[in-house]
């Protein structure tokens, strides 16, 4: 059996100017994982992510998926599904004029488009211009966008922005069936209660480090399995790690 | 990705509208240059108005120049002094296919479908030489429709020879094609849809006041003038060489900057992060 992981990132980082970005991230997810990637607001996930699907330049470390980069894979667009940016939708197309040309880009056959749109709950709005879609429904056309190659990974920035309760549901289902099935999913949420219900394992990125890794069990047990206690904590800590730094490097420069 | 850009353009109400622009535009100017003022000019329609056919000039209908300028795709008679409806339409029609896609974010969707990227650019211009040279071919049966037209409806017989309105024709659609394409190079080198569209703006503008301003300040047109892309396409669509150009090198000139652009457009999609 290929032991190969299905996501591995190693030394991963991502230098803007002078600024750090990414610094030294690493995190594998083995297939039939869910990994919840956390952090705060420009920690560094979103910039993780779109190296690891080649859309941004790797300024060191590597990022593979099966054993390769992302621009390496023979299919990418059947090996990995990806939500990102809420699905680059344009608000003129309809779902399904949206899907059937996804399915063109993936050179992928276009009689998965009406499964999907079903599944994702959106055939009675498949023809109406996303325009008039909430931002629930767009999500869930970026999802079904993702899932139309079959893939074996999915990469998933923010899933669960303005998923209705139904919704959120579906996509707890959806990633846990996933997994069940063997797939490998990369998730990045602030919603941490949905992470604590879905993922496996957890990486926790503050200012573009890795704070915290490691199974969600493991890590959360000091907190009696509570997730976000474990996540503030964290977080927190971080931070005035990260403050008192920048204080002690002022002051230097003061002398 | 050809067919998924050709079903990417097909999808958005803004390619309907560069080609309904186009189409319309030429249709507007050649009915009006080559029906309305021939007969303005011979006092056909509004009579003997004073003054009118003395600043009208005789027209001759029946003339080989007059005749090729109706045949000119872009509705410009060959006039290099002014930028048609059509043209700006063919332009507009390259800037929305290189520009949608990063204004609503669906590059990303397409790098990961196409992650070296070039074949992108390749899949773009395919489906922007289809489109563009579908639309040059509807521009050519209105300016056929429109000589015929005037070929039936006055005295003046058909003085171009069927060889050369073919070739007429013929270096028209690879016109429209050039132009489309330089429209799609430097949407895909701005990004911004709203960028491309003045900085474009500003090429068609700014050209012929460059000449003019250089013929200002040399008493002549320099031969550096001429190798500007509008001028370029006017040039490649005439039925004569200028004094300089011939319609050949013209195309291959302007062949050249739109390379120039599409390698420069390339590159720079295969370095940037998205």
């Amino acid at each position: 059996m290929d032991n190969t992981p299905a996501l591995a990132v190693r030394g991963l980082r991502k230098i803007y100017g002078h600024t750090t970005a990414v610094d030294d991230v690493s995190f594998t997810v083995p297939r039939g994982r869910v990994l919840g990637l956390l952090g705060p607001n420009g920690a560094g996930k979103t910039t993780s992510m779109r190296m690891l699907l080649g859309l941004a330049h790797i300024d060191g470390g590597q990022a593979h998926i099966h054993g390769r980069p992302y621009a390496e894979l023979e299919n990418p667009a059947r090996t990995v599904g990806a939500v990102l940016d809420a699905g680059g939708l344009h608000p003129g197309r309809t779902a399904r004029q949206h899907l059937r040309i996804a399915a063109a880009m993936g050179g992928m056959d276009a009689s998965r488009v009406d499964p999907l749109l079903a599944e994702a709950g959106l055939t009675t709005a498949a023809d109406r211009p996303i325009r008039t879609y909430s931002l629930g429904m767009r999500q869930r056309v970026a999802l079904a966008t993702a899932l139309l190659g079959n893939p074996s990974v999915l990469v998933l920035d923010e899933p669960a922005n303005g998923l209705d309760p139904a919704g959120t549901r579906w996509l707890r289902d959806l990633l846990l069936n996933f997994a069940a099935g063997g797939g490998a999913v990369l998730l990045s949420s602030h919603v941490l209660a949905e992470v604590a219900h879905v993922a496996d394992d957890i990486v926790v990125i503050t200012e573009g480090r890795v704070a915290g890794s490691g199974s969600i069990e493991a890590l959360t047990a000091e907190y009696g399995g509570d997730l976000e206690s474990y996540y503030l904590n964290l977080t927190a800590a971080s931070s005035d790690r990260a403050s008192s730094d920048r204080v002690s490097s002022e002051n230097e420069g003061v002398r | 990705m050809f067919r998924a850009e050709l079903l990417k353009l097909r999808t958005v109400t803004s390619t309907w509208v560069a080609l309904a622009v186009g189409v319309i535009g030429l249709l507007v100017t050649q009915v009006l240059l080559v029906t309305l003022l021939p007969a303005m000019a011979n006092g056909t329609i509004l009579g003997d108005e004073p003054g009118l056919r003395e600043e009208l000039g005789a027209i001759d209908t029946g003339s080989q120049a007059f005749q090729y300028s109706a045949l000119n795709l872009l509705g410009t008679g060959g006039s290099s002094g002014s930028i048609g409806i059509a043209t700006i339409a063919v332009v507009a029609l390259g800037i929305l296919v290189g520009t949608t896609d990063y204004r609503h974010g669906g590059i990303v969707g397409t790098a990961l479908a196409r992650p070296r990227r070039t074949p992108i650019l390749v899949g773009k211009v395919a489906a922007t030489s289809a489109t563009a040279a579908a639309l040059a071919v509807v521009l050519a049966a209105i300016s056929l429709l429109v000589l015929l037209l005037l070929v039936w409806t006055t005295p003046a017989s058909l003085a171009v020879p069927i060889v050369d309105i073919l070739s007429s024709v013929g270096r028209g659609i690879l016109t429209v094609v050039l132009l489309a394409l330089l429209g799609l190079g430097i949407g895909m080198l701005v990004r911004s849809q709203l960028a491309a569209f003045l900085t474009v703006g500003a090429l068609l503008v700014g050209e012929p006041m460059l000449q003019g301003l250089a013929q200002l300040f040399t008493g002549s047109l320099p031969t550096w003038a001429l190798f500007l892309p509008v001028s370029l396409a006017y040039v490649g669509m005439a039925d004569a060489p200028s004094a300089v150009l011939s319609p050949a090198i013209a195309l291959g000139a302007l062949a050249a900057i739109t390379a120039v652009v599409l390698t420069a457009a390339t590159v720079t999609l295969r370095r940037r992060d998205l």
